[in-house]
């Protein structure tokens, strides 16, 4: 992936983390935010915004594993693998 | 419930001084003036009742919760309004300063929230946060070494009467966390808390609903019970607390409402023999009895799971919303074998209908906790019931569970409808297998049986096709004009 698609990417997911996270802008959000303690993401909220990724970049992502991501830069980490797997 | 016998030595005596003191309350003057009797509160704090779970280094009882459950369900089997009131202030009302609070906090409220001098109220919801409670908008910002909130709560159960407010609110900064919930604690009387008026109600009108606005209060820094950001994960343990005892009330109220109605069929004669000679209401009342067995030993395992709050969330989710649903069906079916009498509102027989409507609705309406229901059962399976009559029940959940999660993988979060059927099965085989585990005689073991053929009937419930929504919103359209 190139670093134009990688940032381009990384945006979408950071725009979707906004949506789902009410009130906070995307500017403000840090790769070391935890979505729960610091972006207000409750469990559901969590396994949303997950949901909501996997549909917006097509990624099949088992429930297992999205269950334990838990910071922006965790839920960036495991976009990116299922991305990489897909594009291989 | 089935409290232990070391329970009921100090239940059993509480429920007969309760029986005396609640002598006097009449649930229909209660409905119809809006309030209860006047100082019925006073004698109620007399017994202790308002520490029945409070600990006891501060003046409560330290009693179980399954002995709460038990309280909480005999004075619901009088009058609903008070039972209210009372688990408002046992659950939602006490349990985040009883878990959370610090030491100061506890010297500081509860001697007199035990001894009933000092009434608990919880206020969560707003207008724009129901069951969405992420998205509270009373706000704490930090202001010098205090705090300054503002906001306005809605719906707040025990508002007039309370002297102790437990809240939430987004505390942005607080604790490090970029966008926060706390639990707030403080005095309704505090400068800029206002009470607005009394809400009228479909049911429970003796209990106090009222709006609270929050215009600049300035609290301490100790406002603040527990962990600063960590609200959203104690408010869960405070909403378990009060859908249990809500579960509790739902027993009382289902009890003394089938209770009404056997005695009536018993007596009133149509086509020549007792109501309770006739075939359909025996097998109407055969279910009743296994759906109110079925809310009994949901109750009860819940409540012995207070101390794993994981397991106390999940199974409080399960008995909220089955008991709230089959007190609405059960106290429907008593009104209807009353006949046209259970339509008029001075046999009382309507009441604990219309009391029961929102026990559906609030602490987490029913089926946004079903879809949360659907969401647990596909993150954290529970492990297997050791009971072989669960074997065949559970083999078809688990079934279900890894066809939508093969299916979809983490996008089955999404699938709302599937989730939501998936959490109805599971809450039904969570009350079928804690009906399992307590039944011992043979109506319960056959009521028990009762209870996971529902189950596994709902878990086999095909799930119904997507209704693509520009077709809905024509139908919709086509119908309603």
């Amino acid at each position: 992936m190139t670093q134009a698609s990688l940032t381009e990417v990384n945006g979408r997911i950071v725009a979707m983390i906004a949506q789902c996270a009410s009130g906070v802008r995307a500017q403000d959000i840090k790769p070391t935010h935890r979505l729960r303690e610091d972006l207000g993401l409750d469990s559901v909220g969590s396994m949303e915004l997950l949901s909501m990724l996997a549909e917006e970049l097509d990624l099949d992502v088992p429930v297992e594993e999205a269950a334990q991501v838990s910071t922006v830069e965790a839920t960036l980490a495991l976009a990116h693998r299922y991305l990489a797997q897909k594009q291989a | 419930m089935r409290p232990t016998a070391e329970e009921l030595n100090v239940v059993e005596p509480l429920k007969s001084s309760l029986s005396q003191v609640l002598r006097r309350v009449r649930p229909l003057e209660v409905d119809q003036e809006h309030r209860l009797p006047e100082g019925l509160l006073a004698e109620l704090g007399e017994l202790g009742v308002f520490g029945l779970t409070l600990p006891t280094s501060h003046g409560g009882a330290g009693l179980s919760a399954v002995a709460a459950c038990t309280v909480v369900a005999h004075v619901a089997a009088v009058d609903r309004s008070v039972a209210t009131t009372l688990g408002l202030h046992l659950g939602l009302g006490t349990r985040g300063l009883v878990a959370f609070g610090s030491k100061s906090q506890h010297e500081r409220w509860l001697p007199g929230l035990a001894e009933g001098r000092t009434i608990a109220a919880f206020a969560t919801t707003e207008s724009e946060a129901g069951s969405d409670v992420a998205a509270v908008k009373t706000t704490a910002s930090v202001d010098g070494a205090g705090l300054k909130l503002s906001g306005t709560k809605v719906y707040v159960t025990n508002a007039r009467l309370a002297k102790v407010l437990t809240l939430t609110a987004a505390t942005p900064g607080l604790g490090g966390a970029k966008k926060g919930l706390s639990l707030l604690i403080l005095d309704p009387a505090t400068q800029g808390v206002s009470l607005g008026a009394e809400e009228r109600k479909l049911g429970l009108r003796g209990s106090s609903t009222c709006t609270i606005t929050l215009d600049d209060v300035s609290l301490g820094a100790d406002a603040v019970v527990g962990e600063p950001g960590q609200g959203a994960r104690q408010l869960e343990h405070v909403l378990s607390w009060g859908r249990l005892l809500l579960s509790a009330g739902c027993v009382g109220t289902t009890r003394v409402s089938l209770r009404t109605a056997l005695a009536h069929v018993k007596l009133r004669k149509q086509f020549g023999k007792p109501l309770f000679g006739q075939e359909v209401v025996q097998r109407q009342l055969h279910a009743a009895a296994a759906g109110l067995f079925g809310m009994e030993a949901i109750v009860t395992r819940a409540a012995r799971a207070e101390g794993d709050f994981a397991a106390l969330a999940r199974l409080t989710t399960a008995s909220k919303v089955f008991c709230s649903e089959r007190a609405w069906e059960l106290c429907d079916l008593s009104l209807q074998l009353h006949g046209g009498a259970g339509f008029i509102e001075d046999t009382g027989v309507a009441l604990p209908l219309r009391d029961a409507r929102v026990t559906r609705i609030f602490e987490g309406a029913n089926d946004v906790l079903a879809t949360h229901a659907g969401l647990s059962e596909l993150m954290t399976p529970l492990p297997q019931s050791p009971h072989a009559a669960m074997a065949e029940l559970e083999a078809a959940l688990a079934e279900r569970r890894t066809a939508l999660s093969t299916a979809y993988g983490v996008r089955a979060f999404n699938r709302r409808a599937a989730l939501h059927a998936l959490g109805r099965a599971a809450i039904l085989r969570d009350v079928a297998a804690a009906a399992t585990s307590l039944a011992s005689s043979p109506g319960e073991l056959d009521a028990a049986a009762q209870l996971r053929a529902q189950a596994l009937a709902a878990v086999r419930l095909p799930l119904s096709d997507e209704v693509p929504l520009p077709f809905l919103e024509r139908f919709l359209e086509e119908v309603l004009s």
